[in-house]
């Protein structure tokens, strides 16, 4: 005989899809925890493995976490050491470069308008090409001194938060086993065993995602470097890392992705436009085989959801909480998910209800026996 | 709250660990290992640990007291009464089957609990503590169906 398992009605979805948005809307108010905890995570899920084997092996979890972390933190200072000359240098010529390349790109639309204008009388017509030449020129100065710094500000104001990353991946590491010991030890006998089986379950969703979205970036950035170098851009590497690492936020991080790689190749090439669109065509191409391929093997195998739910809930997550919105949605959904089946399936059962209040029962009779009544 | 982050170490049941059938041959080693996996729970006499025709998601460890495996609300009539060492609802471990009995405590009992999740991650991740313990739980279900040959009435 196999066993029913709960599927959610559509009230149950419903809750579940409120319970997503009221999250998000509240994660966004604490972003400055919400994304440290979020990196956190994603370095936390990959070392629980080789955790696993050093306490199998017979080291205590307060050990094992100290070592993985010492390990960790000793190959980050060493990678940091041997990269930071290269990135340095790097950064600085970006600053140098960057409005090079943002002019780069603004020239590349203008061309590409012009050519509009002299095969399609439609677009000559609208003159385009005026236009966009007047709202260039009183962008440009703007952008450069206004939004990059913005940016530069940003980054700036975010660092000190996202150091905490690498600090609660440790104690995840060191007491996560604890904290769920702790959550189990709270849960009614009636309940326990559903009920930890949920916090497995939540647990799997969160590592099967995180793992996913990493194998996702490496995929999309060797992919992404291959087509780059081929085409004949510089830092094929650092570009399609960047690009995979902005393709995390669904939709407008691959847009500015391509804009970026865009810039670059009509900075870099100038009077050959065919090196864009070639860009152009190479993000086009990942981003089908990721949506199609890739996607489905890494992340959409963990959350099992359906793309349609999917696509509406990223823009849902975007209207609700903006960039952070389009992140966190897809995660927060799979654990609410998961939560809210299983919520509904203890609820609902009378039996259960039924067991802890006869168990209630006896424990006050057993508290009561040697009183008069 | 406050004592989740506490230096408290839990209690340490290695020795009972070691007194048991099911992880007889492990080392302490490999029994400290398995002990983190587990749970421990407490139930007064009477109250139901599992039903029959219930999802299975752990399997049950006797440390102290008594079980009674019994066929759905048949607590006078029960097919076995199990004492502290033994094991039960370990069939939940193997397949996805529902529950083949109901589990009560015939006195107030403390069990340990191990998850199937736990329990497959543990014998997918450690090869030495996987053969000891399915040849522990093959030799108790050879066991359970000579018994079952012989006319013993506990199939379950």
């Amino acid at each position: 005989m196999r066993i029913q398992r709960y599927h959610s009605g559509p009230v149950a979805w419903c809750v579940i899809l409120v319970a997503t948005c009221i999250l998000l809307f509240l994660f966004q108010k604490i972003l400055w925890l919400v994304v440290p905890f979020v990196f956190g995570l994603i370095i936390y899920y990959p070392l629980v493995p080789l955790q696993q084997r050093l306490v199998l092996g017979g080291m205590s979890r307060d050990a094992s976490a100290a070592l993985i972390s010492a390990l960790v933190f000793a190959m980050a200072t060493l990678l940091a050491l041997m990269t930071f000359p290269r990135i340095g240098n790097y950064l600085a010529s970006w600053q140098e470069r960057g409005p090079r390349y943002i002019e780069g790109g603004l020239r590349f639309v203008a061309e590409t308008i012009t050519w509009l204008e002299w095969n399609f009388t439609f677009a000559a017509k609208a003159r385009l090409s005026s236009k966009l030449s007047e709202q260039v020129s009183a962008l440009g100065d703007k952008l450069v001194s206004t939004y990059l710094a913005d940016f530069a500000l940003t980054v700036a104001a975010w660092l000190p938060s996202l150091l905490l990353a690498p600090f609660l991946a440790f104690f995840f590491l060191r007491d996560g086993w604890r904290f769920k010991k702790f959550l189990g030890r709270a849960v009614p006998n009636a309940f326990f065993e559903r009920t930890l089986y949920l916090l497995d379950q939540v647990d799997n969703t969160a590592q099967l995602y995180f793992l996913g979205l990493i194998r996702l970036t490496v995929l999309d950035a060797l992919c992404l470097a291959a087509g780059l170098w081929i085409i004949g851009l510089s830092s094929p590497l650092m570009l399609g890392l960047l690009t995979a690492v902005l393709a995390w936020v669904p939709y407008i991080g691959s847009i500015v992705g391509c804009l970026l790689v865009i810039m670059v190749a009509a900075t870099e090439f100038p009077g050959d436009a065919s090196v864009a669109y070639s860009a152009i065509g190479l993000f086009i191409f990942v981003r089908l085989l990721d949506d199609f391929v890739f996607m489905p093997l890494t992340v959409g195998r963990s959350l099992k959801l359906h793309p349609l739910l999917t696509v509406v809930m990223i823009f849902v997550g975007g209207a609700v909480a903006g960039v952070a919105g389009l992140m966190l949605v897809l995660p927060l959904l799979g654990v609410a998910m998961v939560l809210g089946e299983t919520i509904g399936e203890v609820v609902t059962d009378p039996r259960l209800r039924a067991r802890h209040a006869y168990a209630r029962q006896l424990q006050q009779q057993t508290v009561t026996q040697d009183l008069p009544p | 709250m406050l004592k989740l982050f506490s230096r408290r170490r839990p209690p340490n049941r290695l020795s009972e660990l070691s007194g048991m059938s099911l992880f007889a041959g492990l080392s302490r080693r490999e029994l400290r290992a398995v002990g983190g996996f587990m749970h421990e729970r407490t139930y007064l006499k009477g109250e139901v640990i599992f039903d029959e025709g219930e999802e299975g998601e752990a399997f049950y460890l006797v440390l102290e007291g008594q079980v009674l495996i019994c066929r759905q609300g048949q607590v006078d009539r029960p097919v076995v009464t199990l004492d502290a060492g033994s094991f039960f609802g370990e069939l939940a471990l193997l397949d996805d089957a529902p529950r083949s009995a109901q589990a009560r405590a015939a006195e107030r009992c403390t069990l340990l609990v191990l998850f199937r999740g736990d329990f497959l991650g543990l014998i997918q991740s450690h090869s030495v503590i996987a053969s000891k313990v399915t040849l522990q739980l093959a030799r108790h279900l050879g066991s359970r169906l000579r018994n079952f040959a012989q006319g013993d009435a506990y199939p379950l």
